[in-house]
């Protein structure tokens, strides 16, 4: 049946965050923004607080296989919940969702393609951070290859038991204090997609250094790092999946199985930062203008307002399509990309039109405190994870008979 | 529970309006086109799959399917042809209007009529438009005079759908002409009234078997239980109509829009230059994803708007994500109609190609219903916390004047 009322439990999760964004993270916002990291503080007790919720349930099958016992053809909600908890965590603030620890992007190649024995090693250091906060990363992209995931020049060389990893990885998030990286290296570049390998290298590996950590746009309390690979020797048994794996193009596969999930999670964020916005505006012009009446400078004032509302709710939908999609083992590649493509113009265009409205005020950071913050963090949504035009390229090869490539 | 899968009931009846529509009314486009109305066969048809009266509740003698399954119903029609459901009977605002503005026992006597076997060549009409706003004062020109025993209507009405067919038609009115737009009334007058001529029918851009006329009124009588004054609250009522209506409308905006994107998208498939389908492009291809995400969002936003009704959410909710889905439905429909001509090259501009009826089908439509620049307002005026102010939500002359 077509419902769109959310469940007890979403419903609980999304106040849950809404009051603690209100009240907790967006007084911090700022704050964060210009010492250019969230405070340990603040993330060690919200993951105290998310290991309470999520009570008996062991975290550590959520990193593994997901919950046992579970019929594989039975919908779930995880998706669902995920993308409410995201909006409404993006709404607060965009840089905690990406900084949260845990394997960050990290975790979907290891869950897709570990080893047993891999997972356990990687994925076990999380189990219990009471003691200390951990992170994984994930290293795709090179100064040389962005979109162009085949392009990659980092190289891997066998050497008895371990692998021989040079070249440079570029804007990794959370990569300066992850524990472990999933880097992805080529044996040979003219092999394209079947030259892919992907390792896991950990923090203090002879030879794996972090580069610099990026000045940006916006997510400035997010960390984004250059990563450094000098012979870097890494153990052949933190080659992902080990070598028969490779036998095929899984290796190129596991870089893009990453994304089919979270995509629509990034869709999700994008549009509770451009909810923040949208409401920001709505709420300035409720009180600086008088709309009582249909006086053409004022209604096309709320014309714009209107359309920022309806273009974000046009993304939220497909947005929460694409995980109920996901929630039922539907393949949901296509409708992933769209919800990000719509999302990230949608949530975009909602910042700058919430700048427009409320005028040169909204530039300022003393009096509009986050809006200003808001436009910078809000573009990169339309780049990272696939840009807009990637996305296209998913969905147009699932609309066009033979399209393989341009 | 999010969720996007119709029930079953809703698979099957979508089915089975989506084949008729593909075998029945896609091919016979162009001829009610050119015989601007929907032929009688097909309208026999389209009546005896017994869906015309699919959201009208059954204590009204509808068959209380809800009005996700009407959006879903319309949104496949016109899949099939977007300006058939505008000349199909039972299918247009009359009902709506009778369901929202009458009392119980009104909407039951108005409503029956279309569920008789033979009601495939029963019309009803909704007069609201009237061509030039009131410059004197707020509200329509039209008035309707109180005599004894009931009113008088004098005036004219412009843009109605059905106009010269309906053998009923729900004429709006000012009863109070100091009361501006709160001063409207609406009532029912049967084409048999002596005081209501059919004026002549309007050449349009597209949707021509909509049947779209004008009427005059000279003294028209209606008796005191032939105004419909929507339980009390008139205002209230009348913008649930235009709401209602509207949402229809949008549903077949989006089957509109599945249409031109599908025509495009296979278009693209197998029309070649510089050695390879055009689709092949990364241009052309971009414009079909774009215009994919257009179709596919306003048709969920459009079930979403329904689904506030159907599950009885209250009426800001209610309003708001259906001004957002109407508006959205609306420029979708338009984007994606341009694009098919504009995909097509030359071509899309001959008639032998379907996308330049669509083209002028969906600006056509765009001005049926609320506009979607008064969906904008509509959805602001709930945001804002500002009063419905009928000046402002219903699509009154003195914005844009519309089709009904």
């Amino acid at each position: 049946m077509i419902d769109f009322e959310l469940n007890t439990q979403q419903r609980m999760l999304k106040e849950a965050l809404h009051d603690m964004g209100k009240s907790v993270i967006r007084p911090q916002s700022l704050g964060w923004d210009r010492q250019k990291t969230i405070d340990l503080a603040f993330l060690r007790n919200f993951y105290m607080m998310s290991q309470a919720l999520r009570g008996e349930n062991n975290p550590m099958e959520d990193f593994n296989e997901g919950p046992k016992n579970r019929d594989p053809g039975k919908p779930v909600q995880t998706n669902r919940t995920a993308a409410m908890g995201a909006e409404e965590l993006a709404w607060a603030d965009a840089s905690i969702m990406l900084s949260l620890p845990g394997p960050g992007l990290g975790g979907p190649p290891i869950r897709a393609s570990g080893t047993p024995e891999q997972k356990e090693r990687f994925f076990s250091i999380f189990r219990d951070m009471s003691d200390e906060l951990r992170w994984g990363a994930y290293g795709l992209t090179e100064p040389g290859a962005g979109s162009d995931v085949a392009a990659i020049r980092t190289s891997c060389k066998r050497d008895g038991d371990a692998y021989i990893l040079n070249g440079r990885k570029c804007y990794i998030t959370m990569g300066g204090r992850a524990s472990w990286v999933v880097i992805f290296a080529t044996v040979d570049p003219a092999l394209g997609r079947a030259g892919h390998r992907a390792f896991v290298v950990e923090k203090g590996t002879p030879g794996f250094f972090v580069g610099k950590i990026e000045e940006k746009m916006g997510l400035r309390a997010n960390e984004t790092a250059e990563l450094v690979l000098e012979d870097c020797r890494v153990p052949a048994a933190n080659l992902l999946g080990g070598e028969e794996k490779y036998q095929t193009k899984e290796g190129f596969m596991t870089a893009m199985k990453t994304f089919d999930n979270t995509r629509p999670l990034v869709a999700a964020m994008a549009c509770g930062i451009g909810r923040a916005a949208y409401e920001y505006a709505r709420d300035f012009v409720k009180d600086n203008y008088v709309l009582g009446r249909p006086i053409p400078r004022y209604s096309a004032i709320a014309e714009r307002l209107a359309r920022v509302g309806r273009n974000l709710e046009a993304a939220r939908i497909l947005t929460w399509k694409a995980v109920w999609m996901a929630d039922h083992h539907l393949p949901n590649a296509k409708e992933a990309s769209m919800s990000k493509a719509l999302a990230g113009q949608a949530a975009i265009w909602a910042c700058i039109e919430a700048i427009e409205i409320c005028g040169a005020h909204g530039t300022l950071a003393e009096d509009h405190a986050l809006l200003e913050k808001w436009f910078r963090d809000i573009k990169v949504y339309d780049i990272f994870e696939g840009t807009g035009q990637i996305q296209r390229i998913v969905i147009s090869k699932r609309l066009l008979t033979d399209l393989r490539a341009f | 529970m999010i969720s996007f899968e119709p029930t079953e009931d809703q698979k099957l009846i979508t089915g089975t309006v989506s084949d008729f529509a593909k075998s029945t009314l896609a091919p016979r486009a162009r001829e009610f086109e050119a015989a601007q109305a929907v032929s009688a066969e097909a309208r026999r048809a389209v009546h005896e799959l017994g869906l015309s009266l699919a959201a009208i509740p059954e204590a009204l003698g509808g068959q209380g399917l809800g009005l996700i399954t009407a959006t879903m119903i319309n949104e496949e029609l016109a899949y099939g042809d977007p300006a058939a459901p505008f000349g199909l009977p039972g299918f247009g605002a009359y009902l709506i209007a009778a369901q929202e503005l009458g009392s119980d026992e009104q909407a039951k006597a108005l409503i029956a009529p279309f569920a008789e076997p033979s009601a495939h060549d029963r019309f009803g009409a909704v007069a609201w438009s009237e061509r030039k706003p009131n410059r004197d004062r707020a509200g329509f020109v039209t008035t309707a005079k109180k005599v004894s025993g009931g009113y008088e209507l004098t005036g004219a009405k412009a843009f109605v759908g059905n106009a010269d067919l309906a053998e009923s038609l729900i004429v709006f009115a000012q009863v109070d002409e100091k009361a501006g737009w709160n001063g409207v009334g609406a009532f029912v007058v049967d084409k048999q009234n002596p005081g209501l001529r059919v004026a002549g029918r309007h050449q349009t851009l597209g949707l021509e078997c909509g049947h779209f006329g004008e009427i005059v009124l000279e003294a028209a009588k209606v008796s005191d239980g032939g105004r419909l004054e929507g339980r009390g609250d008139f205002i209230a009522a009348c913008t649930r109509f235009f709401a209602k209506y509207s949402l229809i409308v949008a549903a077949r905006q989006v089957g509109l829009a599945r249409l031109a994107f599908d025509v495009s998208r296979e278009y693209c498939d197998i029309r070649k230059a510089f050695g390879k389908p055009i689709g092949h492009f990364q241009d052309i291809a971009f414009t079909l994803a774009d215009r994919h995400m257009d179709a596919e969002s306003a048709r969920e936003l459009v079930r979403r708007g329904a689904w506030t009704w159907d599950a009885g959410k209250d009426l800001d909710k209610c309003l708001l994500a259906t001004a957002q889905a109407v508006a959205h439905a609306h420029q979708v429909a338009m984007r994606c109609a341009d694009d098919a001509v504009q995909l097509h090259g030359g071509a899309g501009f001959m008639r032998d190609v379907i996308v330049e009826k669509l083209m002028r089908d969906a600006k056509q439509m765009a001005l049926a219903g609320a506009t979607a620049e008064q969906m904008d307002q509509l959805a602001a005026a709930v945001e804002l916390g500002l009063p419905l102010d009928p000046a402002l939500i219903w699509p009154t002359p003195e914005t844009q004047a519309v089709l009904t």
